[in-house]
């Protein structure tokens, strides 16, 4: 574990010192490094041991396949940044990266954090480099608005979540994840412990996001850099979800009652942020929409405590990050060509681009959840053990994945097939870079077709 | 004067007298009014009359109050104030002397009228004598202190919100903090003193780089990152720091003061303090989105020549950030 996080640390040193026409290069060379080391993370002798580090930090089949995705995204992200910086000046390009690289090394202590405290404190502290990333390097005056609707939606979720740990840490003495698990609070039926109930879960809800606070996702989805985009949609949204399933063990058993609003809220936010994505006219909006409603599957699954929920849930979000940071990868490119984000502005690619047309194949297919992909197998665990839980929800789930898929294929159709518009005259190949960047996304993805049990949490 | 200012806080720390604190207090008081009219300013002048009335009537009152605390008790040592009217009068009295709401009309319309470094003795040295009295002195009434420090997060929050002058945004923020040091101060008055020095600090590293670049409103600020860029980079984590942002150190009083109270089962109150803090938020976004976090020129004034800012200065503010 010290080998990646020491190394982090490091990197931020490296920033500054490089020589500046070696920096992209040293960077990446060096996040490549990290990420590749962070693989043996995977390997997990044991089943559902942890593997303590030190006394604050652990990784256990549950974290461990969200910080290996954690590491892998900053290479990637470098990557993508690369062209829309290039006429910054020097300082500014290093301060990026370093903001890029503090993020990375907070989320790594975030995700191995053994003490809910100390995921908290670091669940914050991922909010101020993103929130700099979004207002100081975003392109449109919006990005003012959207950061101070991502900062203060977030906090107001998480403050009263920071009031609930303290009180069940007065009251239980200790907040390390080992003992959570014999320390459940006592049933009771008082207000007061509905209340706290719902200070834990609402940060974490509100982050993931469920469908009735999700309305800082698109502004801060749209306004933010390429590598804010895919962070954001691809390892801060699960920070969500993961605080979430590591705090369901000492919410039982008020949840069973508590949680119904919640899971019908996040299976209708399935469909309504579907439907709001057929009518979208910004891609990257459209692309943010669909993180809701993907995360809104996973919220659903965790809502459920099935060991089948939770497995969905951590696969779906693996796979969810992966595909969706290479849709906002393939939204960049169209971007950084015609320097907007209108759909209809950049159509008929395929003729002109035929092999980033690949790339766009395999990524609406994969949010669409296409077997046999990972997204298909998280999207079917959620799915049958909601209809185990009640079997009504068979109609939200199944008119949500019909959904998805149309949006997704119309996604796909409206920026690749159809004929060119006229006004597009120039159009730069397609980089190298950008299509290593969509290997790279894709590439995990496809590989996770032959070994699941890499993502599957705790019931491997 | 300074010296005679720092005598007036000198004396109220050694004094165990309640005479003796009061006279203390006085000298800290009239040790400043010169300092704070010097410009002559009809702004100066006027907020250092109101001062001069506020201060004057706290003061006032504490000597009452010790008086009273006299007559009952029948000595003048500062610790054994065991009656609860001498002791909710010495709390309301030092409440009108440090700004906490609801007594804190004067702190917005004083603190503009001074130039910055005034304006921070005032926020920072002034406090330190009033809160050493608090801190000796058994408050015997929870609610009282509890309604304070409240009222004060939440009017700090609020009264910011509609501000343009960064003066009287730094004196909202004063009352916000100073809320968040009374609501602690009878559970555990450690954590009164920390958040006090951390205060000092942060508000220390403001008001100095607000003095280097000349800047008295938000929109002069824009222009600072031309001016000085170092500074620039570093106030919005001052500022996110002020809000009580983790891992910033500002985060750990605001962290602690929150366990205490939880630990007192005042759950409700910890939520509605720390939500409160959102409010203050805001204000500090504001001002490090004009300062830093946009390039954008929308000053009001011509962009300033360069002004050499004595190199003395930017030490202090270098060690503090």
């Amino acid at each position: 574990m010290l080998k990646i996080l020491i190394p982090s640390m490091f990197m931020l040193l490296t920033t500054w010192t490089s020589p500046f026409k070696q920096l992209w290069s040293t960077i990446l060379m060096y996040s490549f490094l990290v990420a590749t080391l962070s693989l043996t993370w995977l390997a997990m002798p044991t089943d559902t041991g942890w593997f303590y580090i030190n006394n604050y930090m652990a990784y256990d089949p549950l974290s461990s396949p969200l910080l290996v995705l954690t590491c892998w995204l900053l290479p990637l992200m470098i990557i993508a940044s690369q062209n829309h910086l290039a006429v910054e000046p020097e300082n500014r390009q290093r301060t990026y990266i370093s903001l890029l690289i503090s993020l990375q090394i907070f989320l790594i202590l975030a995700f191995s954090a053994t003490e809910m405290i100390m995921f908290y404190v670091m669940f914050e502290a991922t909010l101020i480099p993103t929130l700099i990333i979004i207002t100081r390097w975003g392109n449109q005056m919006e990005r003012l608005n959207a950061g101070t609707y991502f900062l203060f939606y977030t906090l107001a979720g998480s403050l009263p979540l920071l009031v609930a740990l303290l009180i069940y840490h007065s009251s239980m003495g200790s907040l390390s994840y080992l003992s959570l698990t014999s320390l459940p609070l006592t049933c009771s039926n008082l207000y007061a412990d509905k209340l706290w109930w719902m200070a834990c879960l609402l940060a974490f809800l509100v982050k993931m996001p469920l469908y009735g606070v999700h309305l800082w996702l698109p502004k801060a989805h749209v306004e933010a850099p390429i590598a804010g985009s895919m962070v954001l949609a691809a390892v801060l949204l699960k920070l969500g979800g993961y605080g979430m399933m590591r705090i369901m063990i000492i919410l039982d058993p008020l949840t069973k009652e508590l949680s119904y609003p919640f899971i019908i809220l996040a299976l209708w936010g399935v469909i309504m942020t579907g439907s709001i994505c057929l009518r979208q006219t910004d891609l990257k909006s459209l692309i943010a929409y669909s993180s809701v409603s993907h995360m809104g599957l996973v919220a659903a699954g965790i809502l459920i405590q099935t060991p089948w929920g939770f497995t969905g849930a951590l696969i779906l979000m693996i796979a969810h990050g992966l595909t969706s940071s290479a849709l906002f990868c393939l939204a960049n490119t169209n971007y950084e060509r015609t320097h907007s984000r209108t759909i209809i502005l950049a159509r008929g690619l395929q003729m002109v681009l035929p092999l980033m047309a690949t790339w766009w194949f395999l990524a609406s297919l994969a949010n669409l959840a296409l077997p046999p992909l990972p997204n298909l197998m998280g999207e079917i665990m959620i799915i049958t053990s909601l209809f185990n839980w009640s079997f009504y929800t068979l109609i939200l789930t199944g008119l949500g994945t019909l959904i998805t898929a149309s949006y997704s294929l119309y996604m796909f159709l409206l920026t690749q097939r159809g004929p060119i518009p006229h006004h597009l005259i120039l159009l730069e190949p397609s980089h190298t870079r950008e299509h290593l960047l969509l290997a790279l996304h894709l590439l995990p993805l496809l590989l996770l077709i032959a070994k699941p049990e890499l993502v599957w949490g705790w019931t491997a | 004067l300074l010296f005679a200012m720092g005598l007036g806080t000198t004396i109220t720390f050694a004094s165990s007298h309640w005479l003796l604190a009061w006279m203390g207090l006085e000298i800290n008081t009239l040790a400043i009014l010169p300092l704070m009219c010097q410009s002559h300013h009809p702004r100066a002048v006027e907020a250092t009359i109101k001062y001069f009335l506020t201060q004057a009537t706290a003061a006032a009152m504490l000597l009452f109050a010790s008086i009273t605390n006299a007559w009952i008790t029948g000595q003048w040592n500062l610790e054994f104030m065991s009656y609860s009217l001498p002791t909710t009068l010495v709390t309301v009295a030092l409440a009108l002397k440090i700004g906490l709401a609801p007594l804190h009309a004067w702190m917005p319309e004083v603190l503009q009228g001074l130039d910055l470094t005034t304006g921070l003795i005032l926020s920072t040295w002034q406090k330190l004598a009033p809160f050493c009295l608090l801190l000796q002195i058994n408050p015997s009434n929870t609610s009282l202190l509890l309604i304070l420090g409240l009222a004060s997060t939440l009017i700090g929050g609020w009264g910011g919100l509609n501000q343009n002058q960064l003066r009287k945004i730094l004196a909202y923020s004063s009352i916000a903090h100073l809320g968040w040091m009374i609501l602690v101060l009878q559970f555990f008055p450690s954590l009164t003193l920390l958040t006090l020095l951390m205060y000092f600090v942060m508000t220390f590293s403001l008001f100095i780089s607000f003095k280097v670049n000349n800047s008295t409103t938000i929109n002069s600020l824009s222009m600072s990152w031309s001016k000085t860029p170092i500074i620039s980079s570093m106030v919005p984590f001052i500022l996110l720091s002020l809000g009580g942002l983790p891992p910033l150190s500002g985060f750990m009083p605001k962290w602690l003061i929150l366990q205490e109270l939880t630990k007192q089962s005042l759950a409700p109150l910890a939520t509605l303090a720390a939500l409160s803090a959102l409010l203050s938020l805001y204000f500090y976004l504001r001002i490090s989105y004009a300062m830093t976090l946009t390039m954008s020129p929308n000053t009001l004034l011509n962009a300033l020549p360069w002004r050499l800012p004595s190199n003395q200065h930017t030490l202090p503010l270098a060690i503090t950030t």
